[in-house]
């Protein structure tokens, strides 16, 4: 366990860029998601920090000691892979048993208990003696995992660790690894382009795009305040509308989407008025058949039936608005129809 | 990997490199060198310069006719190989044949046979059922050693195609031969190239089953060299070995030009 | 494709590998148990195989073919398994040469390769030029008409077979094992004993058996660099078929090299089917 420093991280692989001076602060016993779109860097910088990648500049530094020139051998990490590498030639016990052998952790006894107890972790029991390609997926998964714990590590690497499981899988695996994570308080740092994923296992969500880190923060900050357009749009689509915002009498702010047609929103953080962008979170509009006080006027566009909910294109004042709402809240509602558009207070946001 | 080769590996590495090199070809190299010699016999290292050698087997009857008859037979074995093992990779990879898996392994296990054998048992049968040895006979003999090799490496370019593509054809009203022409010829390309690289090649260099159904006054160029040195090498022979050598060089650029050549290890 | 067009595909084919493959083969088997003429009076007899174990001096040429083949199959496993390593992970520009050096020499004609080590290797030759220039032996050594001269050209004749087959598997290799290896306390030699070298015996494996097969029955190089002094078995053959016209002996002695291959190839496979199978 321990905590982990990146400062100023560079990286090129010929012309690319894949890290362009990252610095980040992960505090001991944190799950920390690195999230991003594929190329953003993320996988090159959990591989900087397994030092499977040298940086062309920074430090990494694990609970206060500069790692930065030590092989990866040597630096006392656990990393599972997105493949998850398990060796082939090799059982599952005698895949768990490797780390512990290579870095000479115990006598025989001692390994094999600790072999036993990491099967049990991941409730593996009966498939000791299997070779990975007699295991499932779901099963490859867990070896991995233990694999990547069974020595201890001080940090615990994950890439992309349920990408390759099924929709249904991945939902349990993900309570599964928030269990573990709760019992062994490992400090670990977890790549994926799922932004569900991380916004569910995380306690820190480091959101990258194009080789920096674009904004930090705890799940629900990032989700519910982000600081850019492409945050706003990578986690959970969002409306992002070109507006003109500008402070109103009585404190409050007001944008007009369209000549005639403005709204208040509540005072953003950067004060500059002019051409904005409004975000609208596509499931915080409530959309309505008849007239309410503050209610926006807006035409029903088509809507997709999708099972408890709908999701609907409305057009407001030239605007193309993607909302989702609940299936009953539409339900008689044909397309071409005038429609009303509510949102909570607080839930538009000036980026 | 990145970082943390050690740098007793990397030194082993950079003499082993050039251990490898030396060694594989160093023996390419004076053979080279001995056929520029100005002196009468073979000696090393060769004394003067002279392209005198490179005159004399042009000159000779029995050089230039051995480079013709080896010419001739790769031309014929080449295409022959081609065609026949071309047919045969399609049949395999898109046929539905029972038991493609035997058929496969059938079609490879020349490979796998030693060429002496080979080479006997044709001398064998030739000379009891026919005439004995002929040009004829040799082409059999090359365009079924060169066969595995074309139905190889067309099969695994044909593998790595989209089937779909031919039933998309057949769908838009394409006949057998058009198909044929269009479709599966063109995905097969690439690995026919490679094929006939190989098949020229080997019908080009071999000499075990040219040696068992030699035909006494046309023999194959590699053939000739090899009587020469079991008698009287001169520096003729390290002309005539310099050619096939420099036609060999000439086969690997154009099959990097055309394919390249890190393809080989795969 | 219909099954009609497949078999009209595959017939040529086939028709030359019953005809001009397996039936000659097949022939040779047969010249080698039978006694008289096969057009007219013939019968079933061993005495060409009596004839090979009886004389001590086939039983020594097996065993010196097989020495060498075995010598030179291991020389092959040692150098080829490094080279074929550098050929997957090294640089660009190292792979590329290290391909072209060993493409190279594979596609040169085995009698002009076996010619340019009769140059090193002969008396006065480059071999002898050298170790006289360092003060180590004379301009009259030399490695011709000695095993040892066998076994450097027909190493450098066959290495290329086993780098080639060996990195092939290797290529095949996940990068992410060696990576993974290295997260759990691996060193980069552990890497290649616990990772690379266990997956790569598939094409060790494979890399031997051809390796072996083709030089248990070479006989061009062997017989150009051995001479008639040191004979190996598929030079004997070779005598038996063009000097001495002995054809039923020939191919008894053919039959021979096969099963002598079959006997060290066959274990060997069965071994690689097992570990295949378990994992």
């Amino acid at each position: 366990m321990a905590h982990i420093e990146l400062v100023g991280l560079e990286k090129r692989f010929g012309e690319a860029r894949a890290l362009a001076g990252v610095s980040l602060d992960i505090e001991e016993g944190v799950l920390a998601a690195i999230l991003g779109p594929s190329g953003c860097g993320k996988t090159t910088l959990l591989r900087v920090v397994a030092g499977l990648e040298r940086p062309g500049a920074g430090r990494v530094r694990v609970a206060g000691e500069d790692i930065t020139d030590l092989a990866p051998e040597r630096r006392g990490l656990g990393m599972m892979f997105q493949s998850y590498a398990l060796l082939p030639h090799m059982t599952v016990a005698e895949n768990l048993r490797f780390p512990l052998r290579m870095q000479r952790l115990g006598d025989r006894r001692q390994q094999a208990e600790k072999v036993d107890w990491a099967l049990e972790l991941v409730q593996l029991g009966g498939m000791a003696s299997r070779y990975p390609r007699q295991l499932s997926g779901g099963q490859q998964q867990r070896v991995a995992l233990a694999r990547a714990l069974i020595a201890g590590p001080r940090v615990l690497l994950l890439d992309e660790p349920l990408s390759n499981l099924d929709a249904q899988l991945r939902k349990d695996m993900q309570l599964e690894l928030i269990e573990l994570h709760r019992q062994l308080r490992l400090t670990t740092l977890l790549v994926t382009h799922d932004q569900e994923e991380a916004l569910s296992l995380a306690d820190v969500v480091v959101l990258m795009r194009a080789g920096g880190v674009e904004q930090t923060g705890t799940p629900r900050a990032i989700y519910e305040q982000p600081a850019t357009p492409f945050a706003a749009e990578f986690l959970g689509a969002a409306n992002l509308l070109e507006v003109d915002a500008r402070p109103a009498e009585g404190g409050g702010w007001r944008v007009t989407l369209a000549p005639g047609v403005s709204l208040p929103v509540s005072a953003p953080a950067d004060p500059r008025a002019g051409k904005r962008t409004l975000m609208l979170r596509q499931e915080d509009m409530v959309v309505m058949a008849g007239p309410v006080a503050g209610g926006v006027e807006a035409e029903l566009g088509t809507v997709a039936f999708q099972g408890a909910t709908c999701r609907a294109v409305v057009r407001l004042a030239g605007h193309r608005l993607r909302v989702v709402a609940p299936s009953a809240a539409l339900a008689g509602l044909e397309s071409g129809r005038r429609v009303y558009l509510e949102w909570p207070e607080g839930r538009a946001l000036l980026l | 990997m990145v970082g943390g080769v050690p740098l007793a590996a990397k030194a082993a590495a950079a003499v082993l490199v050039a251990a490898c090199v030396t060694f594989m070809l160093v023996p390419l190299a004076v053979v080279v060198a001995s056929s520029f010699s100005a002196s009468e016999f073979l000696v090393f290292p060769p004394r003067g310069f002279s392209l005198r050698w490179y005159e004399e087997i042009l000159g000779s009857r029995e050089y230039t006719g051995a480079a013709w008859t080896s010419l001739r037979l790769a031309a014929v074995v080449t295409a022959l190989s081609l065609l026949i093992g071309t047919a045969v990779a399609i049949a395999l990879v898109r046929g539905r044949i029972p038991g493609t898996r035997t058929l496969v392994a059938l079609f490879l296990s020349p490979l796998v046979l030693p060429t002496i054998i080979f080479g006997i048992g044709l001398l064998m049968v030739f000379s009891h059922y026919g005439d004995g040895p002929s040009f004829t006979a040799l082409a059999v003999g090359h365009v079924v050693v060169t066969l595995p090799y074309v139905v190889r490496t067309v099969a695994a370019v044909l593998e790595g195609a989209d089937p779909s593509v031919e039933e998309a054809a057949r769908t838009m009203g394409a006949n057998a031969w058009q198909r044929y022409w269009h479709v599966v010829i063109p995905q097969c390309r690439a690995g026919m190239l490679a094929g006939a690289f190989f098949a020229f090649n080997i019908s080009f260099d071999e000499a075990v089953i040219a040696l068992f159904l030699r035909v006494p006054g046309s023999e194959t160029l590699p053939l000739t060299i090899y009587s020469k040195l079991e008698f009287s090498p001169d520096p003729s022979v390290a002309a005539a070995s310099s050619v096939l050598i420099g036609l060999t060089v000439l086969l690997v650029v154009l099959m990097e030009r055309a394919l390249g050549i890190q393809s080989l290890t795969r | 494709m219909s099954r009609r067009e497949s078999w009209l595909l595959l017939t040529p084919g086939l028709a030359l590998l019953v005809l001009a493959f397996f039936f000659p083969v097949a022939h040779l088997l047969v010249r080698s148990v039978v006694a008289g003429d096969l057009g007219g009076e013939w019968t079933l007899t061993g005495e060409h195989y009596a004839r090979f174990f009886v004389d001590g001096y086939y039983l020594s040429v097996v065993e010196r073919t097989l020495r060498l083949s075995l010598i030179i199959t291991v020389a092959c496993v040692l150098f080829g398994f490094p080279i074929a390593y550098l050929m997957v992970h090294g640089g660009p520009r190292l792979r590329f040469w290290l391909i072209v050096v060993t493409i190279l020499p594979l596609m040169t004609s085995v009698v002009v390769r076996t010619f340019g080590w009769l140059v090193i290797l002969g008396r006065g030759g480059l071999l002898a030029t050298v170790l006289d220039g360092l003060g180590l032996a004379g301009r009259s050594f030399t490695l011709m008409h000695t095993e040892t001269g066998i076994v450097l050209a027909m190493v450098q004749v066959l290495l290329p077979f086993m780098a080639l087959t060996v990195a092939g598997v290797m290529h095949g290799i996940d990068p992410r094992l060696g990576e993974a290896a290295r997260t759990m306390g691996c060193g980069f030699f552990g890497v290649l004993r616990h990772v690379v070298v266990p997956l790569s015996i598939p094409g060790i494996v494979s890399g031997s058996l051809l390796v072996f097969a083709l030089s248990i029955s070479s006989f061009i190089t062997p017989g150009l660099v051995g001479g008639v002094r040191l004979p190996v078995l598929a030079s004997s053959i070779y005598q038996q078929v063009l000097g001495t016209l002995d054809w039923p002996f020939a191919a008894a002695q053919s039959v021979l090299l096969l099963l002598a291959a079959f006997a060290v190839i066959a274990p060997y496979a069965a071994l690689v089917r097992r570990r295949d199978l378990a994992a």
